[in-house]
């Protein structure tokens, strides 16, 4: 007894010499801490962006001029833009707002040790991560998907797509699917049992409050697509005839199943970017979050609102009038929440002591671009003049401003953040804001005059277009060389920063930075919190 | 302690929140499972996408003095070497009144195809009011190579839609059809194989 009690303790005495800091391939391919875990998902959304972006630049290039330069086939153009698609959605703006900043950021916050499944956060991460190699191969078995990212069929079924492609990328979306579900169980769990003592609900930070209601997003919605891409499958390879005419199926069917997810989906990218736009608008104006608990109750009434919108993205589908009439109100509906958040952190900004650091740059980048695509989206959700945007330019302004670069502008600003805090190291400011102002006009140099090709009438998924189109298209493709070389020189920021940034303080940003991960040393040490810290006084981010 | 007695508690709470995750995921995993079904089932209680009502074995309500313009439309699959026209374009019929119309099939390939018809009423509004009786369209239809076939639709017009506001104003209405190659070709085979035979 004496005996095996003495072999236990010899045991924990190893744990703590070894496993607790494992080394070189070990630490990442078994990490089961949060930190490295958020690495992971980093890194991730890093590479993948290099071929998401990559592919978008190919198609910008094509799309200079009018003819066809460099691309002769339309379907290869077509399985670029479905990589492009599922790449950025899947692979890169969700893996580093959620897998990323939300692993790293959840525990430190709400000030508890780790995640509550450590080992199914590894799990998580390692699935998404087989399903970017998926997506990397459905570009390139069996002709590549040409699809779009909606996969509707019937392009998506056997007669159009015969090889293996389709097949290819819906395992991918599965993977990652599930990797997604089993985080966002994780998420969920950490957030309501392991929040410090005196952290409640109602003080938890806004980037919590952002990261619980994306998890319930991610469980309602992702075991939907699942479903859908399971009958896509079998209609591919069983002869089932979930969406075959042939056998009574509905093509139509796919489209509510698939909006039934994707609506949602649209608001699991951009509700975690609302909550690090609340952090960092209250840090660098010095004030407490302006209506914390309607801010808390706005997400939380998009992400329910969010679930019976779908189908404003099938307008065209032949719904009858009060079918549109509905979608239609449902849809407007929204813009009241988004609204109260606009204003909110506009008020949080008033009579504030603002200080213009990159993150704030980026967080001011931020709410001007999702205010232009949400006014689009307004005009958009318009039945009748949705009839004339559809599948137009319009519609790729549209979503590119809201989801693309003001997804991207907030995970640059969760990245200038929070960077001083995940690798102890300060980026240079001046490089910072240059980065933002280069990213920034070039962002809009090319998104905005899609605005004017789609109201001419530009459809969208085609590689040519006839010359009337031609100028404002030589604009967009400009703005992108422009947008390239910001992102290009993010990557040098970052490199620059870990080889040569000074050390940063615990807390760099000064009064403002109220929050539980500011209390810990920079760089974060690999175990934090093993204390829990006690919240006595008002939620965190009021003073 | 005290310590403990908190660890304990945040244990449970693990475990029924964790409870309490799987079965939203659960629940959205049975509606997805039972969405084809329901889909269908609201199809044709709405009427939605235009599916008319299915009447097999009903009579019809007897006539009123409104009339209506019947198009028939007729279109072929790709896939399937058919040729499809209904016999006449339009009739008028009379409200609640049952009515026979034809649609004639050929087969121009060289060999024994099934074929199924899928079909809708355009405007949508008028589908939960146009009853089919007897039609091709519910059962799959099998043509030797060449060969030729009238195929029969009986339908009616429930008055009730005289009653709709949203319906009554509507004069004409266009039953569609497209027929598709069926991925079950087993009846084809079975087809050419008697005829293999008898020709030995």
């Amino acid at each position: 007894m004496a005996d095996t009690h003495a072999h236990a303790h010899h045991d924990h005495g190893d744990h703590g010499e070894h496993a607790h800091h494992p080394t070189g391939w070990r630490r990442w391919l078994y990490s089961t801490n949060h930190k490295d875990i958020g690495t992971l998902y980093l890194v991730l959304a890093i590479i993948a962006s290099f071929v998401g972006v990559g592919f978008s630049m190919m198609m910008r290039l094509e799309l200079a001029e009018p003819g066809l330069q460099f691309i002769h086939d339309q379907h290869f153009y077509n399985v670029i833009l479905t990589a492009h698609g599922l790449i950025m959605v899947f692979f890169v703006v969700m893996p580093a707002l959620i897998g990323g900043f939300g692993n790293w950021f959840i525990p430190l916050m709400i000030g508890c040790p780790d995640m509550a499944f450590p080992r199914m956060n590894n799990i998580s991460f390692w699935l998404t991560a087989a399903g970017l190699i998926l997506v990397a191969l459905s570009t390139v078995v069996g002709g590549g998907a040409g699809t779009g990212w909606t996969v509707y069929p019937p392009l998506s079924n056997h007669t159009f797509h015969p090889g293996m492609s389709v097949d290819f990328a819906i395992l991918s979306l599965h993977l990652a699917g599930a990797g997604s579900i089993l985080g966002a169980i994780n998420f969920i769990t950490t957030i309501v049992n392991m929040r410090a003592p005196g952290m409640t609900f109602h003080r938890m930070p806004l980037f919590i409050w952002a990261m619980f209601i994306t998890a319930f997003l991610l469980l309602l919605a992702l075991p939907v697509l699942a479903g859908a891409l399971t009958m896509l499958l079998t209609d591919r390879n069983f002869h089932t005839a979930f969406f075959e005419p042939s056998g009574g199926g509905d093509p139509i069917f796919w489209q509510h199943l698939f909006w039934f997810f994707g609506h949602p989906e649209v608001y699991i990218m951009i509700i975690p970017a609302f909550g690090i736009i609340s952090q960092v608008v209250s840090t660098f104006s010095k004030k407490p979050v302006f209506g914390y608990l309607g801010m808390a109750y706005a997400m939380a009434s998009i992400g329910v609102v969010g679930f019976v919108v779908w189908a404003h993205h099938m307008f065209t589908v032949g719904f009858n009038v009060e079918t549109r009439a509905y979608f239609i109100i449902a849809t407007m509906v929204i813009a009241v929440p988004t609204g109260i958040k606009i204003f909110s952190w506009l008020a949080t900004m008033w009579g504030g002591s603002i200080e213009f650091k990159t993150p704030m740059l980026y967080a001011f980048g931020f709410i001007f671009l999702f205010v232009v695509g949400g006014v689009t989206g307004v005009t958009l959700s318009n039945a009748p003049v949705d009839m004339a945007f559809h599948d137009t330019y319009f519609v790729i302004a549209h979503f590119h401003y809201v989801l693309s670069i003001a997804a991207m502008f907030a995970i640059f600003t969760g990245m200038y953040y929070w960077l001083p805090k995940m690798c102890g190291k300060m980026y240079n400011e001046k490089l910072g804001q240059w980065q933002f102002w280069i990213t920034f006009v070039g962002v809009n140099i090319l998104f905005f005059p899609q605005h004017f090709l789609g109201m001419a009438g530009m459809p969208r998924r085609i590689a040519d277009y006839p010359d009337a189109f031609a100028g404002w298209n030589m604009v967009s493709s400009s703005g992108a060389v422009v947008s390239l070389v910001g992102a290009l020189l993010f990557f040098y920021i970052l490199w620059d920063t870990l080889r040569n940034g000074a050390k940063a303080p615990a807390n760099p940003w000064g009064i403002g930075a109220t929050t539980l991960e500011w209390t810990v040393d920079s760089p974060a040490p690999f175990h934090t919190h093993e204390i829990l810290p006690e919240i006595k006084a008002e939620p965190a981010g009021h003073h | 302690m005290d310590q403990t007695n908190r660890l304990k508690e945040q244990q449970r709470g693990i475990r029924l929140t964790v409870a309490g995750t799987l079965l939203f995921v659960s629940a959205m995993v049975g509606l997805v499972a039972v969405a084809e079904p329901l889909y269908k089932l609201f199809c044709q209680v709405t009427g939605y996408n235009g599916t008319p009502r299915i009447a097999e074995g009903q009579s019809s309500p007897g006539g009123v003095a409104e009339t209506m313009t019947v198009r028939f439309d007729a279109n072929v699959n790709r896939e399937i070497a058919w040729k499809f026209k209904p016999a006449v374009n339009q009739v008028d019929v009379r409200i609640g009144e049952e009515m026979l119309a034809f649609y004639e099939a050929t087969n121009t390939s060289s060999e024994p195809l099934v074929g199924t018809a899928t079909f809708n009423v355009m405007p949508e509004r008028v589908a939960p009011y146009f009853n089919k009786i007897q039609c091709f369209c519910f059962t799959e239809q099998v043509l030797k190579p060449g060969e030729s076939v009238q195929m029969p639709v009986t339908f009616f017009i429930d008055p009730d839609m005289l009653k709709d506001q949203y319906a009554r104003d509507i004069k004409t209405v266009t039953l569609s059809y497209t027929f598709f190659l069926n991925q079950d070709q087993s009846k084809a085979k079975a087809l050419s194989a008697t005829q293999a035979n008898y020709s030995n």
